[in-house]
This record gives structure tokens, sequence and C-alpha cells, in this order.
């Protein structure tokens, strides 16, 4: 294997990493502050996927259909919120179920309105093309995929550390009720967040129709992978979603070329290795 | 259940309708239409898988999302054996052995979680295996799966394979029930109401945990198996998402941590996604609906509604000064087991 070989499947690697954390980094952002395993976060995915196509293919505006999308996604989460996932606040077990079935309601509205047929986003003329790189070609779509997700990882840890914002959700994450005590509306916290968390995914699913054709099933599909990420990188820890989501994105980009027969499997392993020796993920705390 | 039935009262309302209800269900081949008799074999297999996510949930507060994996695995085996040419006994020899050693799996990585930490490894290992029938195209005959794998000749009618489900679904409940009153079930209840108790008692809460799901593997497994000899046929959708899940509904509406909700659960989603499946278009919008209104209205399930309701009525009426009951007996057993649903999570 030759290293400009290698180099393109590293970058195949790095720009599936890169959707893995668009996704990862809200499912993780909701586990952290508001403790629910959120299992519809694959279904808010494709719903955001499936409103970007159809609005890119009304409008032919790419960026509007990103912001129709993540908009779109992050009221339904909000209204989801509100309705039924506060009223059983703090019950773990119930939080997930309830999460199942918003997944399934979904999911199959989504295969009744918009069909089972794969769909492939038409890439936006500026991000089209491929770039020259040495000897080698390379799809621009991606590199800009990649470049996104730096901007919002770097923008996701500014957000944390340096604005009020952040001080409160840092605050909630560590104590709630002592953040309540202090004045703080953590219910309109918690809200928010998970509005928040479901327009990232909203957003990667029209970003990530660029890459993987949406169909049912890739729901579940991406929301494997994110729960595999966080479990690494650990429940609840951005830099962990970070750090998981290149590692995945690495060994699925490579295992695909090497062992197409066993590429879940080589996902799962580190998975089982991290679970094995270090339970809570490699940047996870100890509840 | 147990408390139910008080000393010196041999004969009891719950013996009698347990009694009743397996004589029933003994007489169903002869009265109805063998459709209905396959549909009922399902239910109990079904009642199976939710009975080993059941003893996790129950004994342990451990939720299993990811269970069908187990018996989808048993299931490949019979069917991987079945058509490379090798007999029932082989074929059941190679699915114990795929049973225990991704129980095995599952065990070691979960051990050392709780919650919903156990909740979401369990999840990402049922969806490994289902990403596995797919891929794994050389074993799994991929999205077609491995059709032609018949059943033993001596329960090759439906009414025979019936039997063997019931009997099957029967020893397999008696035989939790041993696990449950051992001394081992109360380790794993000491395990589920305190680990650092436990461990500081000198008791090893991940081998215990092992041990434990190493079990429920294997009654997941049998479910694989006779399900794979139901359909006579293994494909992909055996180890979905929805198939892990629906076992957990099954187990919520029923009831966690006590045998018979499971059961009760099981009829309940099999005879409706079988009967209803056919009429309503949307059928996991409708299933979605349910999960959300379970958790809602009834997150005890219906064997934990039944027992407040019976303490309910048993208190008032020792209120009410019947000295045949005392208030003791009265209290409900599932005071403990039903908290899986309703507890706040220790952070």
């Amino acid at each position: 294997m030759d290293f400009e070989v290698l180099l393109v499947h590293s970058l195949n690697g790095l720009s599936y990493g890169a959707l893995l954390f668009l996704v990862a980094s809200g499912f993780t952002l909701i586990f952290g502050l508001l403790r629910i395993v959120n299992l519809a976060h694959g279904a808010f995915y494709l719903l955001g996927a499936y409103l970007g196509l159809a609005t890119v293919a009304a409008t032919g505006n790419f960026l509007f259909g990103v912001l129709v999308a993540a908009f779109v996604v992050s009221g339904l989460g909000l209204s989801l919120e509100r309705s039924l996932l506060k009223r059983v606040r703090g019950k773990e077990l119930p939080e997930v179920l309830l999460t199942i079935g918003i997944a399934f309601v979904i999911a199959d509205l989504c295969l009744a309105i918009f069909g089972g047929d794969p769909q492939s986003m038409v890439t936006p003329s500026a991000l089209s093309g491929a770039v020259g790189l040495g000897s080698l070609t390379y799809p621009r779509y991606r590199l800009g995929l990649v470049l996104v997700a730096v901007l919002i990882a770097v923008a996701l840890y500014l957000l944390q550390r340096h604005t009020k914002i952040g001080a409160i959700v840092r605050a909630g994450v560590d104590d709630r009720e002592m953040a309540a005590a202090m004045g703080i509306n953590i219910d309109r916290v918690f809200t928010g967040m998970f509005a928040f968390g479901a327009a990232l995914a909203g957003f990667a699913g029209v970003i990530g129709a660029g890459l993987l054709p949406v169909r049912p099933g890739v729901d579940i599909e991406i929301l494997l992978f994110a729960l595999v990420v966080v479990i690494i990188g650990g429940l609840g820890s951005v830099k962990g979603a970070a750090v998981g989501s290149v590692l995945i994105g690495l060994i699925d980009a490579y295992s695909k070329v090497w062992v197409p027969e066993f590429s879940y499997f080589t996902v799962f392993a580190p998975m089982a290795l991290v679970l094995v020796f270090r339970p809570v993920g490699l940047f996870g705390r100890t509840a | 259940m147990t408390r139910l039935a008080r000393p010196g009262r041999l004969v009891t309302l719950p013996r009698v309708a347990l009694l009743v209800t397996l004589a029933l269900a003994v007489a169903v081949p002869y009265v109805l239409r063998s459709y209905y008799v396959s549909i009922l074999a399902l239910a109990f297999i079904a009642g199976l898988l939710a009975a080993s996510v059941n003893m996790l949930a129950g004994q342990m507060h451990l939720v299993s999302i990811g269970h069908a994996g187990i018996a989808a695995s048993a299931a490949y085996a019979v069917g991987w054996a079945s058509h490379h040419g090798y007999g029932h006994a082989t074929q059941l020899a190679l699915a114990l052995v795929v049973t225990l050693a991704v129980s095995a799996v599952y065990g070691v990585t979960s051990m050392r979680t709780s919650g919903i930490f156990f909740l979401m490894v369990t999840l990402a290992l049922g969806m490994v295996v289902f990403g596995l029938t797919y891929r794994l195209s050389r074993v799994t005959g991929g999205e077609n799966g491995l059709p032609g794998i018949w059943r033993p000749p001596v329960v090759a009618e439906m009414w025979q394979f019936y039997y063997l489900c019931l009997a099957v679904l029967v020893l397999a409940v008696l035989a939790l029930r041993v696990v449950e009153r051992s001394p081992f079930g109360l380790v794993l209840r000491g395990i589920r109401d305190s680990e650092s108790r436990m461990s500081s008692l000198g008791y090893s809460v991940a081998a215990n945990k092992f041990v434990a799901m190493i079990m429920s593997g294997v009654v997941a497994g049998t479910a694989g198996v006779l399900s794979v000899w139901h359909a006579e046929f293994v494909s992909p959708a055996s180890a979905d998402f929805l198939r892990s899940a629906l076992a957990v509904i099954m187990v919520i509406v029923g009831g966690v941590g006590t045998w018979l909700g499971p059961l009760i659960g099981a009829g309940l989603v099999t005879g409706a996604e079988h009967l209803l499946s056919t009429h309503v278009e949307r059928w996991p919008t409708v299933l979605g609906l349910v999960f959300i209104a379970v958790v809602l209205f009834a997150p005890n399930g219906i064997v934990g509604a039944a027992r407040d309701l019976a303490g309910r009525l048993r208190r008032s009426r020792a209120r009410r000064g019947h000295p045949e009951t005392d208030t003791s007996a009265g209290t409900p057993p599932a005071a403990t087991e039903d908290s899986v649903t309703s507890s706040a999570p220790n952070r």
C-alpha cells in the first residue's frame, strides 16, 4: 500500500469522523446536561436530511436547506422535550423508552412522506469538484466537511468556556440543584440544550446527505456510530466525542478497505476494549 | 406473588388461575385453527426472550436493549449448521456454543457498567450483531437470510412444535424462579440495591453480573433456536433493534420484576403485532405511540397495576376490620421491584 492511497483513506476516515462528531456532539451534550440517552437522535438526523433535501430541491440554495433543517428539527426537539420528556424527568428508563417511541414514529413518518428510495444531496457549486493535493485529487465537499466540524468544535469549546451560557450549562452539569438554587431556571436550560442538540443532529443530517445517501435505516446506522463514539470518548464529554469520532472514522475507513466483511466488528472492538479497561470512556467522569 | 399465597392455604386464587390457564394452553391446538396456534407459539417464544430480559431488569435493574442479538446469534448458528448439512443435535450444540460465546462478549463488555451505561452497551452490541448478520454474508446469507431450516421430525407439525414451545417456556420460567430464590439470586438483588456494599462484603460485582448475563443469554438463545424453527428461516430482521426494543416493552407492559408480567406483555405485543399489523398500514408509528403511552400512563405495567389495586383493596378491607387479612400480607411485595421504572438514577 503506497502512501497516496493511505492518505486518501485517511481523508475518507477523517471526513466521516467529522460527520460523526456533528452527530455525537449533540448526543453527548444532551446526555451531559439532561442525563437523557436520546435514542431519537438518529431519527432527528434522518428528518434533518430529508428536510434539507426537500428544501434544496425546492429552492436550490444549500445554505437555506441547512438552516431550515436545523431550525425545524430544533423546534421539534423543543416541543417534544416540553410535552413528553418533561413528564418523566429524572427517570432514566422511561426517558430512554420515550425516545425510542419518538424514533419509531419519526422514522416511519419519514418513510411515509419521503419514500424508501436512497436520495443524495447535490453538493453546492462552491463545494463540488475536487482539490488537487500534490499528485492526488480529493473531493472538496469532504474537506469542507472536516473544516465545518473543526469550526463547530472550536465554537462549542469557546461557548462552553467563555460565555455566560456556557458557564450556566457547566454549572447545570456539575450540580443541577445548586444551579437552580442560584436562581438559574434549570428547566429552561434543559429545554434549550435539548433543542440545541436536536439542531446539531438536523444540521448533521443535511451535511451528511452529501456524503451518505439518505434512506430508511440510516438513522439506526448513524445512531450506532454515535453511540460507539460516545461510549469510547465518555458520555457527556465533547472532547471525548471529538477524539472518538476521529478514531472511529479512521478505523471504519481502513477496515472497509482491508477487512470489509468485518467492518462492523472493527468498530466494536475498540469499544469493547475501552469498556473492559475504562468503563466510563476515555474522557468520561465517574458518576 | 410468593406472599399472596399465605401459609396454610394450598388452594389460592392465583394458583387456581394459573392451573386453569395452563389447562387452556394445553387445550389450544384442539380448539383453535393452526394459524392461531402458530401465533401463540410465537408469543411463547417472545415470552421466553422477555423473561430473559426481565431476569436482568427485575433482579438487577440492568435493562438490556440488545437481547435480540443473542437470540439471533443462536438462530443463525442453527441456520448455518443446517445449511452445512449437520443434524439437529449438532445444530443445537453449535447454537449453545455460539450463545455462550456471544453472551460472554455481552457479559465482559457490560459487567462493569450499570444503569444507563449498561443499556447503551447492550444496545450497541445488539446493533453490532445486526450489522454482522448483513455484512458477514458468507456465513449469514446477508440480506436474504438463510431459508429452509427444517424443524426436527418430532416437532414437524405446528401443534407438536406448539407443545415444545409451551414446555420450554414453563421450564424456563421455573428455572428462572429457582435462580431468583437461590442464594445467587439474593446476591444479584444485593448488587442491585448497593454495589459498593456487596463488594465490601467480598462479592465480586462484575463476576456476578457476568454470570447473570450468561444465564439470561442462555434463555435468550433458546428463544432464538425456537424462533428459527418456528419460521424455518432466519434473516437480519431477527437481530433488528426493533426486536430488542419490543422485548423490553413487553417486560414494561407486563410489569418489571414479576414472572408473570413479561409473559402477559409478550402475549399482548405479539398478538397486536400479528393481528393488527395486517390491518394498520403505519404499524411502526402505532408501535411508537404505544411505547410513549405505556411509559407515560402505565410505568409499572399490568401486573404492577393489578398488585397496587389488590394491595389497596386488601388494606381498605383490613381497615374496615376484617380479621382474616392482616396488613403485613397486604403490603405490595413489588415495593422494591417496580422501582426500576420509577427510581431516580444514582448520581
